[in-house]
This record gives structure tokens, C-alpha cells and sequence, in this order.
């Protein structure tokens, strides 16, 4: 694909909605852009910084995503246009400093791009960030395809600076990650100065008339909507069904519409802006039809806020019928598809429509089924993350007194599961393992006698663990904590921090130095490497014996996906034949079925294991648990 | 039971009859055969599952279900019959004759100068004893010169996983081992040499078994915390139990001497002892212990033709010097093996039956061991 940043008006070019989102900023002349990565939205801020010298913007990944909304906002508070992007639960990081926000307003146009991710496919949680908007009195807009991303985005800006308040933009997965083909336009070619206005000061206090001036920018949002480009309805004058939509509901409707061959039947209302609603146009094709259907991702958030545009107008319209989620027409929680629209509208109409026939699906999957191997959600070849999980679980089974681990985001969530033998035992928000621990460190004056241990990667780590961390040693709580340094912000796409040494466009950056943190903040600190797993153990249960204070232990290896972008592998590993004791006494399958990396493979007629070249990234960590001694390792 | 379901003998059924039933003896003899077993802090903690059916963790544990007959028949060619201290050849006293050893030891230093003896006559290359580290936690080790014999000399009353270095190594092969193991030690290396399965351990070249006669062993960690709440933030050096009647637990820590009443700690034998039917480590090639009322004498058990031809080189050696055992002292010693027999039986019929027991023993014998042992005083 050629440069985000070609200059070619009119051009159609095939983009990912994240890209359509970044590409629409850079149309609207925007200045600054930060975030802090998170899927589905890092590949908004990752798009601009690899243009960031060529277009002369600042880009970077800010420790967090109140920071991020923050450097974002100071553009804007300079006259520059600033873009944020995060993903739902970044927006609950970030949402102290919004709901002030709101009240301040802002002044060069400021464009929050939150992405939600239905089903927590890549998150924690399941959230729908819309809320926000509405709890904070400002303006949302959510795209349907990759054109109105750029488009939406562009306009936002614009809006953004005639309301002075920061204008969301709503994204869920299947917009920001699926591409299609987008329109270029013009590129500007010059940006203001940036000055900051000292003759008045941006305060929410006092708030009782701050919040009266985001009431009358709401309203004049309001008015603004009710002409939107991205609102509109196709369908017949008379619809026995109408489809009210938004986001990725308007594709699936659509195709469930077409598919069912009801468009003669059924109208599709879809809202671009849905925050706050143009009530106007609302209402106008409520009148239409008797029997509304709502189609959106997550929450019934048009559902709700439709019904009650209606309730407060139900004496003019007469009387309606509802669906949706709360009918249970529609499921209250996970993604959307074609599918599930397809059969709430064959509900609805009582059409009986059959997508494949049931003898062809079965066919279907019985010769598809064995084609794909079974894999369990886990770590890859070589992650030191295995090691270290493999290394708690020892540690703690010998020290025997049902010591637990809490967890936190990253890769190393999946410590959950089997590839972390099922040692992480919570799982939150981000630094929510360091500071439950200080909570349970504070357990033992009652009687708890669990050695607590938290897990917390590097880039979680400065983004919201450090003032837990402080919290600990200040309130004396007791704990050991794991630093997981891999030295990236793995899971979201390798992104730097600020313990890398370089920033977003890549350019050199100072390290923070992690052990020096955790020394300043008075906590007694080791450093292993968690791919010498008997010196880990042994360092884990010394720790696991001191039973006062703050206790950090950093386990220093780097990514197995970045090390293998610079670095050879480090051991050539291979399975003697004659050595390994297979499924007898004395082994039966330790790594194979235990262990399981899947650089190892059983060789079920042979009887013995041996390693996938393919896939073996050569950490030799198989070779220090082999019992037999019959997996060896030498350097690369 | 359905025919054709097989039982389970391996690490499942060691779990199940085993560690969840705090039976225990912390011999080591399941120790680095396998991933799956590891000894932390006196304790064996399984790792992982293993699935296998049958395993040489539950065949070599002397806490599984023991046929005695068969045992004894492997060793000694006879049924486990000699109720008071197993099979005898010669029983004497004896002591150490250099006091390089006398004075080391609790008593006689009869073990620490026949195990030197053995190497220095090359019968064995190497030793299998068992140390204690800075925190008194014992370990096996395998040991080839005189100072390590002696930093294995005295107690510290709690037991330890002495055959994992039996198993664990490393050899060269062709080494022949002497080993000095309590009676729990001494029964699971009977089972390894008697046992089908395919070993993959040294166990045949196992040359001399020295039994140390044992009455029972501290859990280790609620010991340690109970002796930790008691000195003052020192750091334990050696412990000592002094002879009846006083029967006082000497703890040397820092500077001081803090005496603790051997009543406090009975609460922390473990429960494999409590069920253990073994004082003088029957199935040795011979076994010591001490002789009550005389300091500095060992008393010697001889059991086997191997014991009884080395006993004899090490005394023409000039390596201990021996006394016959006075008459009082042999009863003593008979009544105080039988006690323990009595006692393991009457725990294992409160808590729910002889017939549930690790090992079988016909009715007839538990007939004698409850009548002989009727009117000794505990």
C-alpha cells in the first residue's frame, strides 16, 4: 500500500477503518496525536506515526490513556486540531480527565477515537464506551464503513471547533480492523501557530455555569445532527418492519435485508450521530411504521435513547412496538452478524429463510473440521512468559502454603489458562494486580496465610502499577511482584514505552529504568532471567520466605516475536531419540503434555517427542526440564 | 469390581493413600525418578499429575501396601516372624575406637567409623548419608571422605529425604554405595531391591544398608517454627535430646542453651511415624542405635552375612571394639521394639483398622505383638 499520506485527491484507495480513521485526521490538518495502544484501536496512532516526520505531526504512546487524552487536549488548548485514540476500557483511564473536559471545552478541534472490541475478543472486559458520550454531554458519531471513518473523522474535527468540545468517535472491531475502498481528498497544506490564550483560564469550577454552556453546545449539537450526512433511511414509505441502526448494525442489516429479500418490506434507519440523537429526523421516520427494530454492538444504547425520544412524544405517534435486546430479539451481549439479524427479522416478518441447507452445512463442516488443528489460546514458541509461569507454579507448589497470583493485562493474562498452568487467579484493569496486592498484603494481621504474589508486565507497569507500587511500600503492605519484563507492549503490536529507549516515530528515548523505580519507591529488588528456570524457582521461594514488605522481582527476557525480528535464535535444540523416556515412568510426556510449548511435538507411533523446526524458537527451556536429559540444546 | 478395571499404582494412588493421608516417612525414595515429585522443607509436594498406571514412585514407598512376607523373603530368604527386633544374627555393643568419631557423635560413633572404614577399604566408593543444612534440614548426600562422614554425625530428630540421592546421583556406574538410612529408609530399599519394575537406579549395587534405630522424626517446618518462637531470633546450631529419665531437647542457639521438655514437641511427630512398626531398621545389613545408660556405646545389630563379615573385618581392623550387650539392656531393647509395634497398631485400629494398614500382617502375628507387649511399661 502506498503512504497514508499521499496528496491524491479523488484517488480510491483499499484501507483498514483504522487507517481510514488516521487518514480522515490528516485531512482535518491535525497537529498532535497520542495514545496508549489497545486493540482494536492501536493501529490508529501506529498509521499516523509512521508518517509522523513526512506530515510534521507529533505522534506518541503516552503511558496511559488519560495522558494521551490529555496531550491530545493541550494541542487543542494551543488552537492546534489533536486526535486521541483508545481503546473501551482506555476511556475508563481517561474519563476523569474528559468528564472536566466537557466543562472547560477546548478550543483547536479535539477528535476522540474510542474502539470497542464486542465480545472482549482481545480485552477483559465487554463495554460499550458510548455511555461516555452521553454522561459527559458531548458529541458521538459512529462510522458504518471505511469511507465514513475517514469521513466522520474529518468532520469531527470541524464540529469539534465550532462547539469547542471534544467530539468521540465510536469504532467497534469489525470497523476498525476489516478494509474497504476509501476516497481520498485533499490534503492541507499549512497549519495555524500554536499560542496558548492566557486571557481565559480552561476550569470546570465553578461548574454550576460551565455546565450550563455544555447544555447550550449540546443543544446546538443537537441541531447540527438533525442535517448530518450520516444519518439517513432507505427502505419503503410504508415498512412493515423498521430497522434502526448504527456502526456496523448498517452493513448487516443491510445484507441480512438483501439476503432475506425483504427490502420492499423493511426500512433501515441508519444513525451516524448518535450522541446526541437529532430527534427531529427521529421522530420523523418513527411515524412511518408500527414496529421498530433496534440493531447495534453491546449495550441498547440507540435502543434506549430512541424510546425515550418516543415516550416523550408517544401521545403524537400512537402506539409502537419495540425490539430488540431487551425483547430478546436481538442476544445482550457478544458481536453482531449478518446471521443473527437475518433470523430477528425472520422472526419478526415469520419468514422462514434457510442461509445453507442443512445437508450442505453438515457436509461443510465434516470436511473442514479435520483440516483445522485444535489450539488452545496460549503463548507462543519460546515465550518467556511460559518459563516464568512454569517457574511460579514450582515455586509455589513447593512452598505449599496456596500462595495465588493476581493478574493484570498483557500477553501474560493468558496465565489464566493452560499455557500458564492456571496460575493467575484475577484479572482486571490495568495495574489492578499491584494494587489488589496491596490490599491482601494487608491480610495477614488477619490471619491470611497465602504468600500473595502479583504479575504485571513493563509497559502495564508504567502505565498504572507505579502508584501502586508506592502505595504498597508507603501503606506496608506484603507481597512479592513480578515484573514481566519482555521489553514491549507485546499484545497490542509491540509498541515502545518508556522502558525501550524509543519512541513512537522511532526516534531514541530515555530509558526508565525499571529496577530503579521499584528501589525508589522502597522496595527490596531482584532481577532474573526467567529462561533459567532452577535460579528462578530458587529466587521465588527465597522471596516467597521474606515475609515483610515490598518484594520485586524483575524477570528480564525479551519478547520471542521482537527477538526474532533482530536477534538469532539462541540454541539449536533437538530431542535424542535413544534418550527420551517418552511415556514411561520416570517422564510420561513432561513436555509434551505438561509443559507444552508448541515447538514440541509427540510422535504418538514413535513414542518419543520431538521439536517442530518451524516452530521452535530455540530458548532451550525445554532442554532444563527435560527429566531425561534427552532434549539438548546448543548455541546457535 | 468390574474385571478387567485395573488398580491404580502410580503417583494417583500415591497422592490418594499417601500425602492426603499424612503418611509420609520423607524416605526420598520417590525422589528424582521422575518431574513430578520434589522435597521442599521436609516435605514431598507433587508437581504435576502423572497418569501412569503403575510407578516405581508408589512401588519403592514404604507407605503403600507392603506384603511383609514378600519383603522379608526377598532380604532375608524368610516371613517377617522375629516380632521383637527383626532378624538377628549377633546383637553387641560397640564404640568407635579413634575419637575423631567418639567425639563428634552422640554416642559411639559406630556408623560415622564403619562407613570411613568401608570406603578406605574401597568395599564401597561412596557413601549415601544424610547431612542437615544451615537451617537443620537434613538431605541425602552422597559422600566419599572422612570430613563429610563426620558433618553428618548427630541429629537433628527430624528425617529426610536421604534416598533421593540414591536416585538422583550423579554415577558413574560401578560405584558399590553403603548407605545409613532410618527404618523407613531401610524398608522402601528393600522394596527398590526387591521390586519388578524396571529400575533405572543403582539399587543393585547397594553393597552395605546401616540401619539407625529410630523411635520417631519431626515434621520439619512446625518443629522449626515452634523452635524459632523460642530463641530469642538466634540461629539454631545443634539440637540434642539427653538420655531418659531426663529426656530434655537441648537447643544450642547463639550463645545459649534453651531446654525444652520432650513432651512440648511429641505434637510434631509425624503421623508416619506414628503408624511405623520398625525401631531397629529391621531390613539392614546390621542396625545401631544407643544403649540406654551407657554413654559412649553403641548398640549393634547384626542381620546379614554381609553386616556380620564386615562387622568382623572392621573390628580386626582395630576400628571400633565391641562388648557383648548386658541382659538388661537386650530386654530393653526388645521391649522398647515391641512398644513401637504395639503403639503403630493400636493408632492404625483407631483410625479405622489394621486391615486398612500399608502393609498386611496375618492375625496370628498380631496376636503375638499385642500379647508379648502386654505389660511393658510406656
Amino acid at each position: 500500500m502506498k503512504s497514508i499520506a499521499q496528496n491524491a485527491p479523488g484517488k480510491t484507495v483499499l484501507l483498514m477503518g483504522n487507517e481510514a480513521i488516521a487518514r480522515g485526521a490528516l485531512e482535518a490538518g491535525v497537529r498532535v496525536c497520542a495514545a496508549y495502544p489497545g486493540n482494536p484501536s492501536s493501529e490508529i496512532i501506529g498509521t499516523l506515526a509512521k508518517v509522523a516526520e513526512e506530515m510534521g505531526l507529533h505522534v506518541e504512546w503516552s503511558i496511559n490513556e488519560k495522558v494521551a487524552l490529555e496531550v491530545a487536549a493541550a494541542a487543542s488548548f494551543a488552537g492546534l486540531r489533536g486526535l486521541c485514540a483508545m481503546k473501551q476500557n482506555g476511556l475508563n483511564v481517561a474519563s476523569d480527565f474528559l468528564l472536566n473536559l466537557n466543562l472547560t471545552g477546548c478550543r483547536g478541534g479535539l477528535v476522540l477515537v474510542v474502539a470497542d472490541d464486542p465480545a472482549g475478543v482481545s480485552s477483559s472486559n465487554e463495554e460499550d464506551s458510548r455511555h461516555f458520550a452521553k454522561m459527559g454531554d458531548l458529541p458521538l458519531m459512529e462510522p458504518a464503513n471505511f469511507q465514513e471513518a475517514k469521513e466522520m473523522t474529518k468532520l469531527a474535527f470541524k464540529i469539534s471547533e465550532e462547539l469547542e468540545l471534544p467530539v468521540l468517535i465510536r469504532s467497534v472491531t469489525r470497523v476498525s480492523h476489516a478494509r474497504g475502498n476509501v476516497r481520498l481528498d485533499e490534503l492541507p497544506q499549512s497549519s495555524p501557530k500554536p499560542r496558548f490564550d492566557t486571557s481565559r483560564a480552561l476550569t470546570a469550577f465553578p461548574a454550576l455555569p460551565n455546565h450550563k454552556i455544555l447544555h447550550e453546545r449540546f443543544n446546538r449539537a443537537k441541531k447540527m445532527f438533525e442535517e448530518s450526512v450520516f444519518n439517513f433511511y432507505r427502505g419503503p414509505e410504508r415498512p412493515e418492519l423498521m430497522v434502526v441502526t448504527c456502526g456496523s448494525g448498517w452493513m448487516y442489516s443491510l445484507e441480512a435485508a438483501i439476503n432475506l429479500n425483504v427490502q420492499d418490506r423493511v426500512g433501515i434507519l441508519k444513525l451516524g450521530t448518535t450522541w446526541p440523537l437529532p430527534e427531529n429526523f427521529v421522530l420523523k421516520h418513527l411515524k412511518q411504521a408500527d414496529r421498530v427494530l433496534f440493531i447495534e454492538e453491546v449495550d441498547p444504547f440507540l435502543e434506549n435513547n430512541v424510546k425515550e425520544i418516543y415516550a416523550q412524544n408517544c401521545l403524537v405517534l400512537g402506539l409502537r412496538a419495540f425490539f430488540g435486546k431487551a425483547s430478546k430479539h436481538i442476544p445482550d451481549v457478544g458481536e453482531l452478524n449478518p446471521e443473527i439479524v437475518s433470523h430477528a427479522i425472520q422472526n419478526l416478518l415469520n419468514i422462514s429463510y434457510e442461509p445453507r441447507p442443512a445437508e450442505y452445512a453438515l457436509r461443510a463442516h465434516e470436511s473442514t473440521a479435520e483440516l483445522v488443528p485444535a489450539r488452545a489460546l496460549g503463548f507462543c514458541a519460546g515465550c518467556p512468559h511460559r518459563a516464568t509461569y512454569w517457574a511460579i507454579k514450582v515455586a509455589l507448589t513447593l512452598d505449599g502454603r496456596d500462595g495465588f497470583v493476581l493478574g493484570d493485562i498483557g500477553c501474560y493474562s493468558l496465565g489464566m489458562g493452560p499455557s500458564g498452568f492456571g496460575q493467575m487467579k484475577t484479572l482486571h484493569a490495568m495495574g489492578s494486580g499491584t494494587g489488589l496486592a496491596c490490599g491482601l498484603g494487608q491480610l495477614n494481621r488477619f490471619g491470611l496465610e497465602q504468600p500473595v504474589i502479583a504479575v504485571c508486565g513493563d509497559s502495564t507497569f508504567y502505565h498504572a502499577a507505579m502508584p501502586a507500587l508506592a502505595n504498597a511500600y508507603y501503606n506496608g503492605a506484603n507481597f512479592l511482584l513480578l515484573l514481566l519484563d519482555n521489553s514491549a507492549t507485546a499484545m497490542t503490536g509491540f509498541q515502545p514505552h518508556p522502558g525501550t529507549g524509543y519512541t513512537a516515530i522511532g526516534s531514541e528515548a530515555p530509558v526508565i529504568d525499571l529496577k530503579a523505580i521499584c528501589k525508589v519507591f522502597g522496595a527490596h529488588v531482584e532481577v532474573v532471567d526467567p529462561f533459567d528456570v532452577a535460579t528462578t524457582v530458587e529466587t521465588l521461594l527465597r522471596l516467597l520466605q521474606k515475609e515483610k514488605g515490598v518484594k520485586v522481582l524483575i524477570l528480564k527476557r525479551e519478547c520471542a516475536l521482537v527477538s526474532a525480528k533482530h536477534q538469532k535464535r539462541l540454541y539449536q535444540v533437538e530431542v535424542d531419540q535413544e534418550l527420551c523416556l517418552g511415556e514411561s515412568c520416570g517422564c510420561n510426556r513432561l513436555c509434551t503434555r505438561i509443559f507444552k510449548c508448541p515447538g514440541l511435538m509427540w510422535d504418538q507411533a514413535a513414542g518419543k517427542a520431538h521439536i517442530d523446526e518451524a516452530i521452535c524458537t530455540g530458548c532451550g527451556v525445554c532442554a532444563e526440564i527435560c527429566p531425561g536429559s534427552a532434549i539438548r540444546k546448543e548455541k546457535a | 469390581m468390574e474385571t478387567g478395571e485395573k488398580i491404580n499404582k502410580g503417583l494417583k494412588a500415591l497422592e490418594e493413600k499417601v500425602f492426603t493421608q499424612d503418611l509420609c516417612a520423607i524416605c526420598g525414595a520417590c525422589l528424582s525418578l521422575c518431574p513430578y515429585l520434589r522435597s521442599w522443607k521436609g516435605r514431598v509436594v507433587k508437581l504435576d499429575d502423572c497418569n501412569l498406571e503403575e510407578g516405581r514412585c508408589f512401588a519403592y514407598c514404604p507407605r503403600t501396601k507392603i506384603d511383609l512376607d514378600e519383603v522379608y523373603q526377598g532380604i532375608f530368604g524368610k516371613n517377617y516372624e522375629e516380632i521383637e527386633v527383626g532378624p538377628v544374627r549377633k546383637i553387641m555393643m560397640a564404640r568407635a575406637k579413634d575419637p575423631l568419631f567418639t567425639k563428634k557423635a552422640q554416642t559411639g560413633g559406630v556408623v560415622s567409623a564403619l562407613i570411613d572404614f568401608a570406603l578406605r577399604e574401597k568395599m564401597i566408593q561412596a557413601g549415601i548419608l544424610t547431612p542437615r543444612d544451615g537451617d537443620l534440614l537434613p538431605h541425602g548426600q552422597i559422600i566419599k571422605g572422612r570430613k563429610e562422614i563426620l558433618s553428618c554425625a548427630g541429629s537433628s530428630y527430624v528425617s529426610g529425604p536421604t534416598l533421593e540421592a540414591l536416585n538422583r546421583g550423579p554415577w558413574k556406574g560401578g560405584e558399590r554405595i553403603g548407605i545409613v538410612g532410618l527404618p523407613c529408609q531401610v524398608l522402601a530399599l528393600a522394596r527398590m531391591k526387591t521390586s519388578k519394575l524396571e529400575k533405572k537406579t543403582p539399587i543393585d549395587r547397594v553393597a552395605l544398608v546401616i540401619g539407625l534405630f529410630c523411635t520417631w522424626a519431626l515434621d520439619y517446618i512446625p518443629f522449626m517454627a515452634f523452635l524459632h518462637e523460642r530463641v530469642d531470633g538466634h540461629s539454631i546450631k545443634k539440637l540434642n535430646i539427653t538420655p531418659p529419665p531426663e529426656r530434655i531437647l537441648e537447643v544450642t542457639a547463639g550463645n545459649k542453651l534453651y531446654r525444652i521438655s520432650v513432651d512440648d514437641i511429641r505434637s510434631f511427630i509425624r503421623p508416619s511415624c506414628r503408624v511405623c512398626l520398625d525401631m531397629t531398621a529391621e531390613l539392614s545389613d546390621l542396625s545401631v542405635g544407643t544403649v540406654e545408660g551407657k554413654e559412649g556405646w553403641n548398640t549393634v545389630i547384626i542381620r546379614t552375612v554381609v553386616g556380620e563379615n564386615f562387622l568382623k573385618r572392621a573390628k580386626k581392623a582395630g576400628v571400633i571394639e565391641t562388648q557383648p550387650l548386658p541382659k538388661d539392656n537386650l530386654s530393653h531393647l526388645k521391649e522398647a521394639s515391641l512398644l513401637k509395634k504395639r503403639r503403630a497398631l493400636d493408632t492404625l485400629n483407631e483410625n479405622g483398622g489394621i486391615e486398612k494398614a500399608y502393609f498386611t500382617l496375618s492375625a496370628n502375628l498380631i496376636k503375638r505383638i499385642l500379647s508379648e507387649s502386654k505389660g511393658i511399661a510406656t
